[in-house]
């Protein structure tokens, strides 16, 4: 019975993360149908970010986050005005292997300037886990967890509730009846690839204190991440949460009593599963 | 908008065709394809310092037979093809003597297997698979110990101390030939002694959470908890996890690169205390030519040398001392064939150890070939202890006593 | 002009071993050659129908465990082993065509993703059968006569003819697909699939010839790999990231196009090995770079480029 409690808590701190990366993601394709493949790279820039603050100046990651994440935002939105807009009218598929493109540039100029060295950032009140129950819940992924629980009930209440909000919900159900009803279309879009890169360098603030970072760190996290917001429907952010949590409990249980050795296995045939039952995600709507 | 295409292509082209930093004449050039970018990098870096150090010594003692050794380090990135693609281009393009590195497993079959066809010796200073000297490869020479070979100290310490035998153990490995190879060997060795496996978990590379498997271990309450990983990342991940999981055995048991660099100390801080790592040593501390090497090393990089630079630094001090007794020509490919017989005779002792190549049978029934004889004895069981990895199984070469059972 | 230029620039190709006995130039140009391969297989499927996959190194690693396994336990010439290897991997197309082709645009893409990783995985754990993670390793050849000469294995040469030889067969298929029937229903599912549908085209069975034949050449292509690098491992033969580079071949070539894979092939391999021989670290740096100025500025590849400039109908 512990066994099972504890592999179920696991699962949905450790899915909670993995839904963090997702929503970042999920939004971006969402208004835009752009699949990033450099997202994974914006999540190591949030780490990085993190890091350097912690062993630089000792500011605590969720607090530096405050300055990383509109950093991020800002470096998102020039990011799609000088980079990735021009890209767009040539298709999915290039657009795709443009940032694959990115990827490479970004990754490999962070192993330039700052080696490849694996590092993780240890927070002294994160040495002993907490114990309720006899259940083993680690401090930092404990307040990750907390944390982006807010962020993403902000985020729903952003998208709900304000102008600006609305505006990237119609964007994102359809772009020409959005531009009919007087939206900047484009506007939109910046706004939205920067709130998506934001939310990514969000993700990895959270994650650098539970997990470790180097220049390559993206690769193991953007298939995860795909699969993740596939599972919830691509371009809904309450399935991108949904698909995460699912993806981690999945990885957990699986583990646990089924096998090691294919528990990323099970999470790929889950993912098949939905595609083919149900396409359109756990959370989505048909277009 | 075609300006602008020209003039970046162009630019570009530039920048690639721009004059290459080529390898000086008159040199005696040794080939190392090692992983300078990718997931692996860390690894690469470790042993351009530990060869340059070594070349720069060499050099400046005179070099070799008149001439400055060189080694041309190229990029594999961890991929196969590229590893064997590279090691091509360093035996036909740069006429390279001999070739050393590889780094991982994977990547070193192909470049032995390459070296074997070309005609070129291969001194394997740090990929462990059994393969690589198990497939009667006469042209490739091992100085590290195999994977197999890696838990000896281990399998010494749990017969020879009083109560060490485990009572059961649980081994966690990863899913690569590097995991499966020292796994196999322990539970080998275990299964001999009568000692149950509880748990047998391959987990893949990469895993980004521990805890559910920690947490299936638990269960079983192992006396003794076996670990394997390959990647530093993820034996830091799942020491810590096992932790925080509350995960109580008489012994942790590190095994492989991962727990035996001093990233997994210092990213780990009071987690590492007293986890054994039983690997392929860093030579002998008590020896003081060892000690002078670590004390210079550190005086150069601000680091201490471990498993990967000791192991780097001692090929290029094998390499040398074959192209010292061999009889260079100036033509490449007798040279080649004078080296491999001056490898044949190398008999010599390095700030790793012993060495000297010989053919015998592994802990698993391979057949080697041109393996390091001396390896069954290069294999040491450490602890960490206050941040520092101490050698402590066997008795001769230990530096402290070991803490057993771990009462952390 | 523009029937020549292609012919020309191939026959310079396959005439690499009359020009320069370079064996590291030869390598080069067998490992272009495979690209070339994996190019136009991908072509068929991705370019001509416009279905995007990013599975194709499920394929390619079948393949390739294939020649390698028939050689090592059943003593099975290779040169057999890769056909064999061709027919594992159309085999495997069947129900992963039968079941991905059920989606449509990213969601296909995706769905090869997954099934991909699921492949690789089995690989990985089915040890009995693939030795798992320590792999498959070749030390000797057999022995082949050809006119009453032993073959040399250790020279370039023969393996380029045979790489050329499949590339050529490859791109032969290509350009007799594309001027089939089912070329022309593949090119009415990529404009609109369900016009294409409405006017009797069995969408799904066009769609699943396609990926088969494609999966063909990618499990030929395998084979070839096990036996010129003479090891293969899970991780070389089946990782996203063969899939990913063998869509930028088609892409940078021009998709469409029968020559395309080679343009792609020869202009990525000949930038990336630049770029290494130059910068031992930044070298992936310029590689991303260049990769971006060319998706950039050549939306439509390299050889959809030149052929829109030269003067003359389009190709078909």
């Amino acid at each position: 019975m512990e066994t099972f409690v504890q592999s179920l808590v696991s699962g949905v701190l450790t899915g909670s993360l993995y839904a963090m990366i997702g929503v970042g993601l999920t939004v971006i394709f969402g208004v835009m149908r752009i699949i990033n493949l450099a997202h994974g790279e914006m999540v190591m820039l949030g780490m990085f970010g993190a890091y350097w603050s912690w062993t630089l100046w000792r500011v605590d990651p969720f607090v530096s986050g405050i300055l990383w994440v509109p950093v991020l935002f800002l470096a998102g939105m020039l990011a799609y005005r000088f980079l990735v807009r021009p890209i767009v009218p040539g298709g999915e598929l290039n657009t795709l292997l443009y940032t694959a493109g990115l990827s490479l540039l970004v990754a490999n100029l962070a192993l330039l300037l700052w080696t490849g060295d694996y590092r993780t950032l240890n927070l002294p009140y994160a040495a002993q886990p907490l114990r309720p129950l006899g259940i083993s819940v680690p401090v930092p992924l404990f307040v990750a967890f907390a944390l982006a629980a807010l962020l993403t009930l902000g985020l729903y209440l952003f998208l709900a509730r304000t102008d600006l909000g609305r505006a990237v919900r119609a964007t994102s159900q359809d772009q020409e009846a959005a531009a009919l009803m007087g939206i900047d279309v484009d506007r939109i879009a910046t706004f939205t690839f920067g709130l998506g890169t934001a939310l990514a360098g969000a993700a990895g603030v959270l994650l650098v204190p539970s997990l470790y970072l180097y220049p390559t760190v993206g690769e193991i996290l953007v298939v995860k991440c795909f699969v993740v917001v596939v599972l919830g429907g691509l371009g809904s952010i309450p399935g991108a949460i949904a698909g995460g949590v699912l993806l981690g409990l999945v990885e957990s249980l699986g583990a646990v009593y089924v096998s090691v050795a294919y528990k990323d296995a099970l999470g790929f045939l889950i993912f098949l599963s939905v595609l083919l039952f149900r396409p359109q995600g756990l959370f989505g709507t048909r277009a | 908008m075609n300006r602008l295409l020209l003039a970046s292509l162009v630019s570009l082209a530039v920048l690639a065709a721009g004059p290459p930093v080529r390898a000086a004449e008159g040199t005696l050039k040794i080939g190392a394809p090692q992983p300078m970018t990718g997931p692996d990098a860390p690894f690469g870096d470790k042993f351009k310092k530990a060869y340059s150090l070594a070349v720069e010594e060499i050099n400046a003692a005179g070099g070799v037979q008149g001439k400055k050794l060189e080694v041309i380090l190229e990029d594999h990135q961890a991929k196969n093809a590229l590893a064997a693609t590279v090691a091509e281009k360093l035996i036909t393009q740069e006429k390279v003597l001999i070739l050393t590195g590889g780094r991982a497993s994977g990547q070193a079959v192909e470049i032995a297997s390459v070296a074997q066809r070309l005609k070129t010796p291969y001194l394997v200073d740090h990929p462990s698979a059994d393969i690589i000297t198990a497939k009667g490869f006469e042209w490739v020479f091992r100085n590290n110990p195999t994977g197999s070979i890696y838990p000896q100290a281990f399998n010494k310490f749990i017969s020879e101390v009083p109560g060490a035998m485990p009572k059961s153990a649980a081994v966690i490995y990863d899913n690569t030939v590097f995991g499966k190879t020292i796994a196999n060997s322990a539970m080998t060795f275990l299964k001999s002694k009568g000692v149950p496996i509880v748990n047998d978990e391959a987990y893949p590379l990469n895993t980004l959470d521990f805890k559910p498997i920690v947490t299936k271990v638990k269960a079983n309450n192992p006396d003794f908890v076996l670990m394997v990983a390959v990647a530093t990342t993820d034996a830091i991940l799942l020491t810590r996890h096992a932790k925080e999981i509350g995960l109580k055995p008489r012994a942790y048991v590190g095994f492989g690169g991962g727990f035996g660099v001093a990233d997994f100390a210092g990213q780990l801080g009071p987690l590492a205390q007293n986890v054994f790592s039983s690997a392929a040593w860093s030579g002998n501390p008590n020896d003081g030519a060892t000690k002078a090497f670590y004390d210079k090393f550190h005086g150069k990089y601000g680091i201490y040398p471990k498993e990967h630079e000791v192991e780097g630094y001692a090929a290029i001090y094998i390499v040398a001392d074959a192209l010292k007794r061999a009889k260079l020509t100036g033509n490449v490919e007798a040279d080649r064939e004078a080296i491999r017989q001056a490898l044949l005779k190398t008999d010599m002792t390095t700030v790793f150890g012993k060495v000297k190549f010989g053919n015998y049978k592994g802990p698993l029934g391979d057949e080697y070939t041109n393996q390091n004889v001396y390896s069954p004895e290069h294999s040491v069981l450490a602890q960490w202890k206050d941040g520092k990895l101490q050698n402590v199984w066997p008795k001769q070469n230990a530096e402290t006593a070991y803490t057993f059972p771990d009462v952390m | 002009m523009r029937r020549l230029l292609p012919a020309a620039a191939a026959l310079l190709l396959f005439a690499l071993p009359l020009l320069t006995s370079n064996q590291f130039l030869l390598h080069l140009g067998v490992s272009v050659l495979l690209w070339t391969t994996l190019g136009v297989a991908w072509n068929l499927l991705g370019g001509y129908a416009g279905q995007v996959s990013f599975g194709h190194a499920a394929f390619f690693g079948a393949g390739a465990y294939t020649t390698m396994i028939l050689y090592l336990s059943r003593g099975v010439s290779p040169w057999w082993g890769m056909l064999a290897g061709g027919a594992v991997g159309a085999a495997l197309a069947l129900p992963i065509g039968l079941t991905c082709f059920r989606l449509r645009g990213p969601y296909f893409s995706l769905a090869t993703l997954a099934v991909a990783e699921i492949v690789r995985l089995v690989a990985l754990n089915w040890e009995s059968l693939t030795a798992g993670p320590v792999g498959l390793l070749i030390t000797a050849l057999p022995r082949v006569t050809l006119l009453g000469r032993d073959l040399n294995w250790e020279r370039k040469e023969p393996f380029f003819a045979i790489a050329a030889a499949i590339a050529v067969g490859a791109m032969l298929a290509a350009r007799w697909v594309s001027r089939s029937r089912l070329g022309g229903s593949l090119l009415a599912i990529r404009e609109d699939e369900d016009a294409a549908e409405a006017i009797g085209i069995d969408t799904t069975r066009a769609k699943v010839a396609a990926l088969m034949a494609s999966a063909f050449l990618a499990g030929v292509a395998g084979g070839f790999y096990g036996l010129y690098y003479r090891y293969v491992d899970p991780d070389a033969v089946f990782p996203i990231s063969l899939s990913v580079e063998m869509v930028f071949i088609a892409v940078v070539g021009g998709l469409r196009t029968v020559a395309g894979p080679v343009v792609g092939a020869v202009f990525l391999a000949t930038v990336a090995e630049l770029f290494r021989d130059r910068f031992t670290v930044g070298h992936l740096i310029f590689y991303g770079l260049f990769m971006m100025i060319v998706i950039r500025w050549l939306p439509e590849g390299i050889w959809g480029r030149a052929l829109r400039l030269l003067p003359s109908r389009r190709e078909p």
